[in-house]
């Protein structure tokens, strides 16, 4: 194995763990991202033909970078992936908020949350598409039912670990039930809410592109069934590589800083 | 018959959870401008009055009324009160300012009359310089005040403090349990300020209703004989805490060796 690591690439030496690398987080990060390369390409080179090269899938990510359809399909995507993950959100987060305040409410959901947590998301896909056929309907029905579930129970059991003693200010200087939600209660919410936030987005677009892929003509998803069903592995990759990449940025960037200002005020 | 000057009167209270019974029977009265100091052991249901004559808990026996009106009746007035909590309670994503503000938009100041007023408490507490501060990079000492000016944001009818210094340092608490006698003479307020010091309530208060042991009754209704100002540190105030030592040591079931511990 050395040997051929030696032949096929060269400059590329072996890391050894060591003391020096423990701890660091870029040298880790560039290890990673070197190894996956690595065997990656070793892989497309040797075992498995039909494995689109790492140099080869650069070259089609450049040339999708370029292409207008590429683009098209990018920005639907995002839309499909941004309209379901704020509804599921904004849903679960409600039904969370509720079902964690009233046991009259809890009793009435927790078994369809409970059922609705149960069901595989492919169920859910081939469901909506079912009912309510190939349009954007079945997609946004499909992943917020998949998704607001999960939203709902981190925000469930956060309301219920809230801190008793807020309540009772809240009652002592009489706040109203508006003022005692957004002043006292929501804040509370807010890491469960980010972290809910972070998954929901997760799992929109990993689902969102499942969608596409069984039901929809157009976007992302659609467009590497298409490649895959044309055996165009170079396509599929170069999508898919850009695609993750970008809804990586969009999480860390967008999330990330959202959670930074909404958590400014820890001392 | 109630004297004029009444705002709580509190007649055949009883508190229980559940089968457990917290507080047996208390009847007393207190009168504006009092500053009264809730004396008893741990456990012996010192929160659950309080909770009781706030409108926290309804008490499963008795009546609370507060300036005529009956608290615990279906579609009674509700009481303005302020209440301390041991914990400071603010909102520690709001600054100093916004949760006094929230307080005062759940009452029926107008909104014209808030800053000064703010500036006002937060100047008597001497922490004008934290308006813009966020809760969590004040000390324990500075939280509490705020506290306490948020009590007396909106004129309640009577403030009620539980063991609003306890988790103080020493220090801290000294200079302000000094100045609370101080502020409460300023602003009139109405005090039912629980405790677990004897000291610490024969320097602050008028009257000191002593408790038993749960499920408690009042073992007695002290006036405390020191004129005002005082000081904490004075022999007069040790004699008073050495009596009333003296007193309960029977039936709150101290040993000798006990008494200084509790005091
Ligand atoms: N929420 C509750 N449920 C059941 N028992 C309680 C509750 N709160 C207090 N108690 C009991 O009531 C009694 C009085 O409690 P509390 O009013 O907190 O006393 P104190 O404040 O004087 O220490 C104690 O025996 C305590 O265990
Ligand atoms: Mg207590």
């Amino acid at each position: 194995m050395p040997d051929l690591i030696a032949k096929t690439m060269p400059f590329l030496r072996l890391p050894r763990p060591g003391p020096a690398l423990a701890g660091a987080k870029l040298p880790g990060l560039v290890i990673a991202l070197g190894s996956m390369l690595l065997i990656w390409h070793l892989g497309a080179m040797a075992v498995l033909p039909w494995i689109p090269a790492p140099a080869d899938t650069a070259v089609e990510i450049w040339a999708n970078l370029q292409s207008a359809e590429f683009w098209h399909d990018f920005r639907l995507t995002l839309a499909r992936v941004l309209g379901a993950f704020a509804l599921a959100t904004l849903l679960g987060a409600a039904i969370g908020i509720l079902i964690g305040l009233s046991e009259r409410a809890e009793a009435f959901f927790q078994p369809l949350l409970a059922l609705a947590l149960a069901v595989p998301d492919p169920v859910y896909i081939i469901f909506a598409i079912l009912a309510f056929g190939t349009g954007e309907t079945a997609g946004f029905v499909a992943l917020t039912v998949a998704v607001a579930p999960f939203v709902s129970n981190i925000v469930r059991s956060s309301v219920h670990a809230r801190d008793r003693g807020l309540d009772e200010m809240a009652r002592i200087y009489r706040l109203p039930r508006s003022a005692f939600l957004r002043e006292s209660l929501l804040p509370q919410l807010v890491p469960a809410l980010l972290t809910a936030a972070r998954f929901s987005f997760a799992l929109s677009w990993k689902l969102a592109v499942v969608v596409e892929a069984i039901g929809q003509p157009d976007g992302i998803g659609a467009s590497i069934f298409e490649s895959f069903r044309l055996l165009r592995m170079r396509e599929v990759a170069a999508t898919a590589i850009i695609f993750i990449l970008a809804m990586q940025l969009l999480e860390r960037g967008l999330l990330g800083r959202l959670e930074k200002r909404l958590l400014r005020w820890r001392a | 018959m109630s004297a004029p000057d009444t705002v709580l009167k509190v007649a055949d209270l009883g508190v229980s959870y559940g089968a457990a019974t917290a507080i047996s029977r208390l009847d007393f009265e207190i009168r504006r401008g009092e500053f009264v100091a809730i004396l008893g052991p741990s456990g012996c249901g010192k929160s659950s009055l309080l909770n009781a004559i706030s409108g926290l808990m309804a008490p499963s026996r008795g009546r609370v009324v507060v300036d005529g009106d009956e608290l615990y009746l279906p579609r009674s007035r509700d009481p303005r009160l302020g209440y301390v909590f041991q914990a400071h309670r603010l909102l520690p994503w709001r600054t100093v300012k916004q949760n006094l503000e929230i307080v005062l938009a759940a009452s029926d100041v107008p909104r014209e009359t808030w800053d000064a007023r703010i500036d006002e408490i937060l100047g008597i507490l001497h922490i004008a310089q934290f308006r813009d501060s966020w809760p969590m990079r004040l000390s324990g000492g500075q939280r509490q005040r705020v506290s306490i000016a948020r009590a007396l944001l909106v004129d309640p009818s009577y403030i009620l403090m539980d063991e609003p210094l306890s988790t103080l340092d020493e220090v801290t608490a000294r200079s302000l349990r000094q100045e609370l006698t101080g502020i409460c003479q300023r602003t009139g307020a109405t005090v039912v300020f629980v405790t677990h010091s004897i000291r610490e309530a024969v320097y602050l208060a008028d009257r000191i209703l002593i408790l038993t042991r749960g499920p408690s009754t009042i073992f007695e209704d002290y006036r405390v004989p020191i004129e005002r100002p005082r000081d904490y540190d004075d022999a007069r105030i040790a004699e008073v805490e050495a009596d009333i030592i003296r007193r309960i040591q029977a039936p709150w079931g101290l040993g000798p060796a006990e008494e200084r511990q509790s005091a």
